[in-house]
């Protein structure tokens, strides 16, 4: 494979600045990859190479003629369907969106454009974000590179399979229970998802704003920790986004021994639910290195761990209720042209351009926000929630991370469902507004990726890149291989 | 959930469920709902409601007016579906009973 394909992010963008590669050959290198495997994975809903060549062009001009480089300059990304770039079509992979074009930059892609990264194609995912598999995209099914036969995990399917099969050096994604973290924990990569808070939302498609958040997927920690350093930050235009400053999130990275100050809480629960065989062995092998590396490793318990499932289903229905109802298809979308009144003409709209899944979310979310129901249901889960995360702080009051399986099952056949229960541990993190990263920790006998997960208090997103870094380190995975589609 | 309850919440959310598909979205809707019995497990009457985990509180930004560019509006408005001079077109509001 080409040298730029298998390059770092952190490497990349210093050969780039360097002018020792250029930025257009960097594009090219990753549009070769991505008409050779493309065919099977399907990992984009729309590439433009011209564009993305034009800009890679740019980037080198600027560098030849000695001005200043920005962060990413040249760096070649993928960006999850569902974030708003100027000018581009951005479909959420809903035929209701089939026809928009974004009028404004999403924040994160405004501070992406800025330091200079150049993006070459919007990736597949369920339509707005609507399920764990890509299955539910309304234009495309995407496969897991390590087998197609099987899915990629989701909502960020697209994104993950891009990154993991080399065809982007990293992607943005966006992850409202798991969304980034599952399918990097399925495609053998590094995902994660920052505290809520941490980077601003404008410009990027609800699902449920009391979890949602941009993430992203890279082939290593630092790399992740690159792409946040620029993205973060305070913006007045997201009413959550944390007033924080901009940070630089790859600093303090080469101490070693960062083990040896960290307990590692590993939850009581994991044992109370069915998990992979080999996923947990994995997983014991990994807490054995970290106990080698001199990390205190801890029981920790947080009984409604069970509620998880639940409390997810009933909060994210109720809020995705209230988000889909700005499609109305008055202002853009689709509109029906079979509505013979103005109600019927919003039913007749949805009704026809939204997929089954989101169309029951609606249904769902519209029943436990009805007057009859809202106590019982809807208040009732978010009282819920305070229990949850009363019992994850007080978990963290003995750990300073949070460590499981990135999931608990392997990914399954197309068509096939993944048990309720496979994600929980990452949703919580949604659920309490906890940063979580996903890291690659070995492979099954079948050669499939399996991964890890570090959750960590709310803010101590730095820290948590220094931990994920870390075991990287020790965790065997070999991030050179590639798997061969 | 009865047929009847999937309707008036299918009118409630402005969405359009065939006649066909009822069965399908009952079953569905009925698993579901044994989310909301387990939520009634545990004791929570001490607890005040999570509706968001941030702990802002109003933020303010200066009150200064940033014009909307001309294009974008002009881009905002092409992107209905039916429009007219600088307005958005729908069907009568108001209707007989």
């Amino acid at each position: 494979m080409d040298e730029i394909l298998t390059c770092s992010v952190k490497d990349l963008r210093t050969k780039i600045c360097a002018g020792e590669v250029k930025s257009v050959d960097a594009v090219k290198a990753c549009y070769k990859r991505i008409k050779e495997v493309e065919p099977k994975v399907k990992a984009f809903l729309k590439l433009n190479e011209e564009q993305a060549l034009k800009h890679a062009a740019a980037s080198d001009e600027k560098i030849r003629s000695g001005q200043k480089c920005g962060v990413l300059e040249g760096v070649p990304i993928a960006i999850k369907d569902n974030i708003m770039i100027k000018g581009e079509s951005m479909t959420s992979a809903s035929k209701y969106l089939e026809n928009y074009v974004s009028p404004y930059d999403a924040t994160v892609i405004e501070r992406l454009k800025s330091a200079g990264a150049v993006f070459i194609g919007r990736t597949n995912m369920d339509e707005f974000a609507m399920g764990g598999s890509t299955e539910t995209s309304a234009y495309q099914q995407t496969a897991n590179p390590w087998d197609i036969t099987k899915i990629p995990g989701g909502s960020s399917g697209g994104s993950a399979a891009a990154v993991s099969s080399a065809m982007a050096p990293f992607a943005l994604g966006s992850d409202t229970g798991g969304s980034i973290r599952q399918p990097a924990g399925f495609t053998g990569i590094v995902g994660y998802k920052p505290s809520y808070g941490l980077i601003s939302r404008y410009g990027v498609c609800a699902l449920a704003s009391s979890f949602d958040q941009i993430g992203s997927f890279s082939k290593n920690v630092y790399d992740t920790a690159l792409l946040v350093s620029v993205i973060a930050g305070k913006d007045y235009r997201d009413p959550v986004c944390e007033p924080t400053e901009q940070t630089d999130y790859t600093e303090g990275f080469d101490n070693s021994g960062v083990f040896k100050k960290l307990k590692i809480g590993i939850p009581k629960e994991l044992s109370n639910y069915s998990s992979d065989g080999e996923i947990l062995k994995s997983f014991d092998n990994a807490v054995r290195n970290l106990q080698l590396e001199g990390a205190e490793i801890v029981e920790v318990s947080a009984p409604s761990y069970k509620y998880v499932p639940a409390l997810y289903k009933v909060i994210m229905c109720a809020e995705v209720s209230a988000n889909i109802a700005t499609f109305d298809g008055i202002r853009y979308g689709y509109r029906s042209p079979n509505g013979i009144s103005l109600n019927d003409e919003y039913a007749k709209s949805r009704g026809e351009s939204l997929g089954y899944e989101v169309k029951k979310r609606i249904l769902f979310g519209t029943y436990v926000l009805g007057a009859k129901n809202y106590h019982r249901c809807y208040h009732q889960a978010q009282r819920v929630r305070t229990l949850l995360i009363n019992d994850l702080n007080k978990a963290f009051s003995e750990c300073d991370f949070i460590f499981s399986p990135s999931t608990l099952q392997m990914p399954v056949k197309f068509g096939e469902e993944l048990p309720e229960e496979c994600d929980i541990f990452l949703i919580a993190a949604n659920l309490g507004g906890f940063p979580g990263i996903t890291v690659p920790c070995g492979f099954t006998k079948n050669r499939m990726p399996m991964g890890v997960h570090f959750m960590g208090k709310r803010f101590s997103d730095a820290k948590l890149f220094q931990a994920a870094h870390a075991f990287e380190k020790i965790s065997g995975f070999d991030m050179s291989q590639y798997p061969k589609i | 959930m009865l047929k009847e309850e999937l309707e008036i919440t299918a009118f409630l959310a402005r969405l359009e469920v065939k006649e066909e598909e009822k069965e399908r979205y009952l079953k569905d809707l009925n698993k579901m709902f044994e989310f909301i019995e387990v939520l009634q497990e545990p004791d929570i009457s001490q607890l005040k409601p999570t509706t968001h985990v941030t702990s802002l509180r109003n933020v303010w930004r200066d009150d200064i007016v940033k014009p909307c560019p001309k294009e974008t509006i002009e881009q905002m408005l092409n992107a209905a579906p039916q429009k007219e001079e600088t307005f958005y077109k729908v069907k009568k509001v108001i209707e007989a009973q």
